[in-house]
């Protein structure tokens, strides 16, 4: 079934489709072997150009530029658009300067995790609002429904419900290619080399200094040789210094070739999907369908992003499942780092993280290898998250012979095991 | 899928090649296209000895794994410890830098009674 249940869940399903070129693809087909292209959100995107490690690298040395054309990017207009996201996101967002950008929540009255969010200011009735790209088809129809007036709005009081069909509000795709004009995708630049890159693309030196004087999570509008680039502060490797670039689909191709070519000398390279999860990993960030909603329903408390969740707005949909969660969460996603010499079994999701004392108190949720360590972000036990706390894990059986020998396929908390790998819990949102 | 001939196959899809008594083994192009990109290979110990289909290593991808079977009963004699760093070896070249292990065959007609080049051909053909 699609829509909403009574008990306020958003239901959707999602159509399987072919996977389908980006808008970057012929550029992609030039710079790596077509094996290394995968299937990804219904696009085809590169894993990697040169390695894994080679990419993720260089955005911690110099800088590394992704493709995220593939990302939706919804545009909120009209004299309610600022009440409305307001009502539809977890952050206040009617405070907002023009200019500057929030990370939030999309929820359902339910209090599930939709998406997780950046949305972007540019004008008193304008806003942009990116979405992941798997959960685009989704909140489209959400958003379309709450608009409709079909969606559940609160399953408490009706009262917000009737509000929101009243609402001046227009939502438009950015990205659908007959919009007349103002159309966007997403480039993502991000390194200590990224002004240094930007600045060869202009020859405006106020246009330059107003790029490089963007505070964190601000925008600017400026050319890039001669292409119109919504330029952002904001972006997904835990990089403090990194930029989202957002401009016409015809002109992506061009702008990401220029950047690759001024930024050469500079240790600029194209980065594929592998050396993003990596590096989201390493800064301890979020991935929907992992350390968000996903098998255990994480919540943005859970997650670590409490701050984002402003239980003092008069209402939000899913503030009453929020105020809950807020008041009696027992669980959380912590950052744990493991030492590595040559040869370590990779750790993987759902393996089971163990206390010093050999009991599970959760599972992990994403891991990489990060040159010679491994880091994983897991779900475990609120009183084992102290930064410095020694965990352990213990590894699912792999493979059949694996299960013969008698290693476990699933570990419930509570089960005493010895571990295989001992690591300790590290900061959980460094920055690069 | 490539095949390399020279090499002697099992249905499980490992190769092994036989020099007098020694035998280097390894997976097949087919075995690593199945697994994906390859990020770990658990090496036996130097010295064990394996029975013939007993597990003898298991390769990891990263969403999947399959165990390794000895194609023919012998004891280890040396291990491809380039694969602890650069387990994507067995992704780039199988049949080369990405074997194994190389054993002491116990019995040296034992390969014989595997499948050649030709019929593991044709034994891919009916997957």
């Amino acid at each position: 079934m699609q829509g909403s249940t009574t008990s306020g869940a958003f239901v959707f399903e999602s159509r399987a489709i072919e996977p389908g070129p980006s808008v970057l693809y012929e550029e992609h087909v030039k710079r790596t072997a077509k094996s290394h292209i995968s299937a990804f959100a219904g696009y085809l995107m590169p894993l990697w150009y040169s390695s894994i490690a080679e990419e993720h690298r260089a955005v911690r040395e110099k800088a590394g530029l992704f493709d995220c054309t593939h990302m939706g990017v919804l545009e909120v207009t009209e004299a309610d658009a600022g009440a409305f996201l307001d009502l539809v996101t977890t952050n206040e967002v009617s405070s907002m300067k023009a200019g500057r950008a929030r990370y939030g929540y999309i929820l359902d009255a339910a209090g599930n995790v939709l998406d997780d969010i950046i949305v972007y200011r540019r004008g008193q009735s304008n806003f942009m609002v990116v979405v992941n790209a798997a959960n685009e088809p989704k909140i489209k129809s959400y958003i379309r429904e709450l608009i409709d007036g079909r969606a559940v709005v609160d399953t408490q009081d009706s009262a917000w419900a009737a509000k929101l069909p009243d609402l001046d509000v227009a939502v438009w795709d950015m990205r659908d290619p007959n919009r007349p004009q103002d159309r966007r995708v997403d480039l993502a630049l991000q390194g200590p080399a990224s002004i240094e890159t930007l600045a060869r693309l202009t020859n405006d030196p106020s246009a330059l200094k107003r790029i490089a004087d963007l505070k964190s999570f601000a925008l600017v509008e400026e050319q890039l040789s001669g292409i119109d680039c919504l330029i952002c502060r904001t972006g997904y490797t835990g990089s403090t210094v990194g930029f989202e670039l957002f401009v016409d689909p015809e002109e992506a191709p061009r702008l990401w070739n220029l950047i690759l070519d001024v930024g050469e000398l500079l240790g600029v390279v194209p980065c594929g999907l592998g050396a993003r999860d990596s590096l989201r990993i390493e800064a301890g960030l979020p991935l929907y369908g992992h350390e968000l909603d996903g098998k255990f329903n994480i919540s943005p408390f859970e997650a670590g992003y409490g701050w984002a969740v402003k239980l003092d707005k008069e209402f939000f949909i899913g503030n009453a499942a929020m105020k809950r969660i807020a008041a009696t969460y027992s669980m959380e996603v912590a950052r744990i780092e493991w030492p590595g010499t040559k040869g370590i079994r990779p750790i993987r999701q759902d393996d089971a993280v163990l206390n010093a004392r050999g009991v599970c108190v959760g599972w992990v949720l994403s891991s990489a290898k990060v040159e010679e360590k491994q880091y994983s972000l897991a779900y475990v036990d609120r009183n084992t998250t102290r930064e410095g706390t020694k965990l352990g894990v213990y590894y699912l059986a792999r493979s059949l012979a694996q299960v013969q020998q008698g290693r476990k396929e699933r570990v419930e908390k509570g089960t005493r095991l010895e571990a295989d790998l001992t690591g300790a819990v590290s900061a959980r949102f460094p920055k690069f | 899928m490539a095949v390399k001939d020279g090499l002697r196959y099992t249905k499980d899809h490992e190769w092994i090649k036989v020099e007098g008594d020694a035998g280097t083994i390894g997976i097949t192009d087919y075995a690593q296209e199945q697994l994906g990109e390859i990020v770990f290979v658990e090496l036996p110990q130097v010295g064990k000895e394996f029975a013939s289909h007993k597990e003898i290593s298991v390769v990891e991808s990263s969403k999947a794994a399959g165990d390794v079977y000895c194609p023919v009963a012998g004891k280890v004699t040396a291990v491809n410890s380039a694969l602890e760093s650069k387990p994507e070896l067995v992704n780039e070249d199988c049949y080369g830098a990405g074997w194994i292990c190389k054993l002491k065959v116990t019995d040296k007609k034992a390969a014989d009674s595997l499948m050649d080049a030709k019929k593991y051909e044709e034994y891919l053909k009916t997957l």
